[in-house]
């Protein structure tokens, strides 16, 4: 088996007696982009201070192309790193920061010129090398330090929430420039976020941080489809949960009684337990609604329709109590008969739906 | 507003003649002194009856006052370096520790500047005459090193304050060892700093008295200690004609200091 470019293994990390991170493990290939998603607390900023190696970490190793990292201090690891603060030297040109990683590595003046040159026009801020960044906005800032971070060809480039002090619209358009800079490059991306829009935008893959732990670690679309825990479900996608008592639960697949009386079979079953309560992910764009009674369905009662644009969102309440979200394509036939009030059914295909015990 | 300074009607010549007062009772003696320096009256009469350039004459003819001027200047000179440089690392420490006790230790460093100078000049001339070192320029620079300093950790530690210490962690990712972007990052963000903390320190040394008169020898003595002790032996033109020089001098240093502030903000 060839050796993993990065492989990050059983990283644990106390502080006094707080467990921040718990047991993270996983193996990145290189020129992937892999993001760490999480709310915050969740560890994700600690693993990545652990690879910058501001932080050592309580147990576990870091390899990069089979070589522990953690014996070298931060500043000979060759990484490169987006801060969520701004970080330009506030004394120093843009070109002069971009050119200070090369000056550390007293590079030649000519070859620095030229490099920091490319860099800027990849980040395409070519003619900004005399600005201070002072009197730069806050996206230009952060466009100046990812090419500093960039200008010396890290093999790994570290981003903690770069973009979190941005406004979304060019939030956006940066996630388009971090895209098409990753392309452009090929370098590995470590990418930490608490915004699963961004993250599925950006990612080759995605690592779900949950209280220290890794949940998932997958594609968005494998996230999605395919939520190994509850709180993966919550976290991916809009959601619904509806408590749900287990019937029979064998081979993955279980048989579920939904308040009201509603039986399901075949429900994709993540934990092992044969009775006792489970929780059931339906996801508002796949339920669907009708006028008239149907098999395995929810019956329920209209609170709002809400019209948003490509897509109708109906606030819906069963007769136990439980509020599901049913999100409808513009132009849904049944809906345009309802209003606030009305009885309607819900049904779903029993076994694209997840249940967590 | 309230208070607006342009609504407050009588009040407002009022606040005006009390504050070209209070600048005239400031600036007073200042002038008071420099006019002296130049009067031909041997007996310091006011107004001067004529004016003369004597005393100055008298002043640079002594070498023993240009001696006592190098020697303030020396002195000065070495406690700014060290409260400068003693400083930064102070206040680093203070700034970025952890460590128990951070507080009491930040309150430590800072006593010079309440305790009555004179209490801490007998009590270093006692302990600087058990270790043999009393009227030595270490003696000198000791003691004004420990009153310049908390000017420089108050300075200093303001500037790191208001610095990011993401951006030091930046430079460190970007191959810097950790004082490398200490000293080629943080120093810089943070001249204005460590410029003020220059300043004061060399002003604190520099026209200091009550510790110098301790330090001071008969033949080791700061411009200051040799005002002081001539004017004790007689009455000459001569002393304001030297404080005169000590005004102008502390003068040019703090407009240069305002200057170079004025420069760095654009």
């Amino acid at each position: 088996m060839t050796e993993p470019f990065l492989s990050i293994r059983g990283i644990r990390k106390k502080f006094g007696s707080f467990t921040a991170v718990k047991d993270v493990t996983m193996n990145i290939a290189e020129g992937e982009f892999m993001t760490f998603l999480g709310p915050s607390g969740s560890g994700k900023s600690t693993t990545l201070y652990i690879l910058a190696g501001f932080q050592d970490p309580t147990d576990g190793d870091i390899l990069l192309n089979g070589k522990s990292l953690l014996s070298t201090p931060s500043h000979q690891r060759n990484i490169g790193m987006v801060f969520q603060r701004y970080t330009l030297f506030p004394h120093l040109s843009v070109g002069e920061n971009v050119a200070f990683p090369l000056r550390i590595r007293r590079r030649p003046q000519a070859e620095i010129a030229e490099r920091v040159k490319a860099a800027l026009k990849l980040v395409r801020l070519d003619g900004f090398e005399d600005r201070k960044p002072a009197l730069m906005s806050g996206g230009q800032q952060q466009r100046v330090a990812l090419a500093r971070a960039l200008v010396y060809n890290p093999p790994v480039l570290l981003m903690d929430e770069p973009l979190s002090a941005l406004d979304k619209k060019l939030r956006e358009e940066i996630q388009f420039e971090i895209r098409r800079i990753h392309q452009e490059t090929g370098v590995t991306i470590l990418y930490v976020t608490h915004d699963q829009e961004e993250a599925l935008r950006l990612s080759d893959r995605i690592a779900v941080f949950s209280q220290g732990e890794i949940d998932q670690i997958g594609t968005g679309q494998e996230l999605y489809a395919n939520p190994a825990t509850h709180f993966v479900a919550g976290f991916i996608g809009d959601s619904n949960f509806i408590e749900a008592a287990i019937l029979s639960n064998k081979d993955g697949k279980a048989r579920l009684a939904l308040p009201g009386g509603t039986v399901v079979d075949g429900v994709p079953m993540h934990g092992g337990k044969a009775a006792g309560k489970a929780s059931l992910l339906l996801r508002p764009e796949r339920l669907s609604l009708s006028q008239a009674p149907v098999d395995a369905g929810l019956s329920v009662t209209i609170d709002d329709i809400t019209f948003l644009g490509n897509n109708i969102e109906v606030a819906t309440q069963t007769s136990s109590g439980d509020t599901l979200s049913v999100r409808l394509p513009f132009g849904h036939r049944a809906i345009s008969q309802l209003t606030r009030g009305d009885q309607a059914w819900l049904s779903f295909d029993s076994g694209s739906t997840h249940a967590f015990a | 507003m309230l208070l607006d300074f342009e609504k407050l009607g009588g009040l407002r010549t009022f606040l005006i003649g009390l504050t070209v007062l209070v600048c005239l009772f400031l600036v007073m003696p200042i002038v008071f002194i420099a006019a002296l320096s130049f009067g031909s009256s041997q007996w310091l009469i006011f107004p001067p009856p004529s004016w003369t350039f004597r005393w100055y004459h008298q002043l640079f003819a002594d070498p023993r006052w240009l001696y006592s001027a190098l020697t303030s200047l020396k002195i000065a000179a070495i406690v700014t370096v060290l409260s400068v440089a003693i400083g930064f690392l102070a206040a680093l420490g203070l700034n970025r520790g952890t460590f128990v006790g951070r507080e009491a230790l930040r309150a430590l460093f800072l006593t010079p500047m309440i305790l009555p100078v004179v209490v801490l000049a007998v009590a270093l001339y006692a302990l600087f005459l058990k270790l043999g070192l009393a009227g030595t320029t270490l003696a000198f620079i000791i003691a004004h090193l420990l009153i310049a300093l908390p000017f420089s950790i108050i300075s200093i530690g303001n500037a790191l304050e208001g610095f990011d210490k993401s951006i030091e962690d930046a430079a460190v990712l970007c191959g810097a060892s950790p004082w490398e972007a200490r000293l080629r990052v943080t120093v810089p963000a943070v001249s204005h700093g460590i410029f003020a903390a220059a300043v004061f320190s060399f002003l604190a040394s520099w026209d200091e008295v009550v510790l110098a008169i301790f330090m001071a020898s008969p033949t080791l003595q700061t411009l200051p200690v040799k005002i002081w002790a001539t004017l004790r032996q007689d009455l000459t033109p001569v002393i304001a004609a030297a404080s005169t020089l000590l005004i102008a001098f502390t003068i040019v240093l703090m407009v240069l200091a305002s200057l170079f502030r004025k420069g760095q903000k654009t």
